[in-house]
């Protein structure tokens, strides 16, 4: 007799309802080690509420993925096409199983404190999903594998859902796989996305974060999307080929959810703003890099560990014992950095990014950043650049009528969404007030000389000649 | 190759879609990126997939989002209910000014892919981007490629893969003969 499922209370989810299959992910090494990663790095220094886990927001991600596929392969959703690509109905309970499970395993190959400078932290080319994916192709997750029924869930099936088309290189998904790693991982509707903004919002004591995701899950839809003329003059003809039935599907929402997916990436870009790109948060990312660096030359090689067991035994609690030692000890491997970190004397902000200097210059910020380091020493100047942390805003609306439209044509909102482009530029704080001066002495003439020096000449580019060896 | 310089690549090659009437919305920018790093500027240097409607690069989207962050490329909406198109600003323009001997070493380049790709819809930029994908990854004759492409993307039928096989073929074919001349 199958045991019956158990129930997790969850402080934004109520509860989070785990079955016997779940519970074996649960307890497994891999998934125990979230409790002791935080989900935000080191914000907590900033708003100190931020100290939630992963742990808690892999269980809220299992919980929406859930009502999600609920939604999306309801009876009144899955229309004569949707059901080309849907697998047989006797199937959808496994896929539905291995959805939660990858849900649950998808954060499983973060580094200690998350996200803090993985590309330096890691070997060249390795990313923290690539170690998701070691993790659960590994012996410690083997016998969770064997022991899962009645279907025996696929881990290939696991790792393609967990980690998503960006990020699972070389598998081939199917228009059905893809659409499942997007109520994970999508960049627009992935419950990933949507409880870390909820959760976030909620421990950090902000309400930028919060919106109406009951009613945004409820009119998720499978649909194709909207069709796009080839040029302006075919539109104007009525020249447009209807290809509602020759695209691939992907998730889109109904005409009733659009209000909330407006709020869901307002809210993207409220976090972004006030917390996410928070300047003390950012630098206290660049700190704790600098002194990862350090620390994992001296005690590993490098890098951290891609051996599994190894990176396993790694925590945020090994990382904090580490950087108390190194704060404490002007010796140690670190000291500087950790002492920045524990005695919250960070680097302070003296430039950021300016429209009217970018106008002259895209760069400029970056420009300020590396005259900066040749006045004031490379050490003692940092750059964080928050640029890349775009919002996508194009999806489709099933509009009342029943057709498909771009996002952007029934709403203004996304036209006017702007993105989030913060870069700051920091430097010891004793320096501060006299870089302060220095920029505004001499930003222009470094931003006009930046330019100067990206002009290519305008001229052919002569041969080159061939080297001969004296 | 510098971000900036990249950027001013994407701009020529969006102006360039536009003189052709593409519509430019981000599919035919991310298929013509794809066919003008596949098939002559590595430099470029950005990762593709193969994603929803064809070879994607999440690099490229990223690349297009602070485009538009630094106020080079613009989004703007289109009437119900057609996608979005993106063009270059009036400082995305202002900044191909700088970087004269790389868009020239690449004028051919991007009008090849401008000709051949500028009036396509994105259903026709889907396949014979796929086309070119599987030519890339898998090879193999007309007909073994078309089973490839509607194995991969069923919505895509054997017929039409098998043109847009032949379309990249002959493409592959005018390329190697630019780059003889």
């Amino acid at each position: 007799m199958a045991s019956a499922p158990r129930e997790i209370r969850d402080p934004i989810h109520v509860f989070v309802t785990v079955s016997k299959n779940e519970r074996l992910v649960l307890d497994s090494r891999p998934f125990q080690r979230l409790r002791n990663i935080h989900q935000l790095a080191m914000t907590y220094l900033v708003y100190p509420g931020a100290s939630h886990k992963r742990f808690e927001h892999s269980l809220g991600v299992m919980h929406l993925a859930a009502v999600m596929f609920d939604v999306v392969t309801s009876r009144d959703k899955v229309t004569d096409r949707v059901r080309e690509i849907l697998p047989d109905e006797e199937d959808l309970p496994y896929w539905r199983s291995v959805l939660k499970i990858a849900a649950l395993c998808h954060d499983m190959g973060h580094l200690p404190f998350s996200h803090a400078a993985e590309d330096e932290l890691l070997p060249m080319g390795t990313s923290h999903e690539d170690m998701t994916r070691s993790i659960i192709d590994s012996e410690a997750m083997a016998q969770v594998w064997d022991a899962v029924e009645p279907h025996s869930v696929k881990k290939d099936h696991v790792i393609k859902l967990a980690l998503g088309p960006k990020k699972a290189k070389g598998l081939v998904f199917s228009t059905w796989e893809e659409i499942l790693a997007d109520l994970i991982t999508g960049d627009i509707f992935g419950a990933d996305r949507i409880d870390y903004l909820l959760r976030d919002s909620h421990h950090i004591g902000v309400a930028y974060g919060r919106f109406d995701h009951h009613r945004l899950i409820q009119t998720l839809k499978i649909l194709p999307p909207a069709a796009t003329p080839p040029n302006a003059e075919a539109a104007e003809e009525g020249k447009v080929v209807d290809t509602t039935e020759t695209s691939a599907l992907e998730l889109g929402v109904e005409r009733g959810g659009l209000e909330s997916a407006e709020a869901l990436q307002l809210a993207r870009y409220f976090m972004f703003s006030q917390v996410y790109l928070h300047p003390v948060r950012m630098i206290y990312d660049l700190h704790l890099k600098d002194f990862l660096v350090d620390w994992l030359t001296v005690d590993y090689d490098g890098t951290y560990p891609t051996d599994v067991d190894r990176f396993l035994n790694l925590t945020d609690n090994e990382v904090m014992a580490a950087l108390l030692r190194a704060a404490n000890d002007t010796t140690t491997a670190g000291h500087e950095a950790a002492s920045r970190i524990i005695n919250r004397q960070h680097f302070k902000v003296f430039y950021s990014r300016r429209p009217g200097d970018v106008a002259i210059f895209a760069d400029s910020t970056r420009a300020i950043f590396q005259a900066a380091e040749q006045e004031f020493g490379p050490e003692n100047v940092r750059y964080a650049d928050g640029r890349k942390s775009g919002i996508p805003v194009t999806f489709t609306v099933q509009d009342r009528d029943g057709k498909p439209a771009a996002s952007t044509a029934v709403s203004d909102a996304f036209e006017r969404l702007l993105q989030p482009k913060d870069e700051f530029v920091y430097i010891l704080p004793e320096l501060r007030k006299k870089a302060q001066k220095w920029v505004t002495k001499h930003g222009q003439d470094i931003i006009e000389a930046a330019k100067q020096n990206e002009q290519e000449e305008d001229i052919q580019e002569e041969p080159e000649k061939e080297v001969v060896d004296p | 190759m510098k971000r900036l310089q990249r950027a001013a690549v994407l701009v020529e090659l969006a102006d360039e879609m536009r003189a052709r009437g593409s519509w430019c919305g981000e599919t035919h920018l991310q298929k013509a990126t794809y066919f003008l790093q596949e098939l002559f500027d590595h430099e470029l240097d950005f990762e593709f997939i193969l994603y929803k409607h064809g070879p994607f690069s999440f690099d490229l989207r990223d690349e297009l989002m602070s485009m538009r962050a630094d106020g080079l490329m613009t989004l703007t909406r289109q009437p119900y209910p057609y996608g979005p198109t993106l063009a270059p600003t009036e400082a995305g323009e202002q900044m191909k000014a700088t970087y004269p001997k790389t868009l020239r070493n690449r004028r051919t380049a991007i009008d090849f892919v401008a000709e051949h790709l500028g009036h396509k819809d994105v259903n026709q930029l889907e396949r014979v981007a796929t086309a070119l994908y599987v030519t890339r990854e898998s090879g193999g004759n007309v007909p073994a490629r078309a089973r490839e492409i509607n194995a991969l993307k069923p919505h895509i039928s054997i017929e039409s893969a098998a043109q847009a096989v032949e379309e990249v073929d002959a493409m592959l074919v005018e390329v190697e003969q630019l780059k003889a001349a």
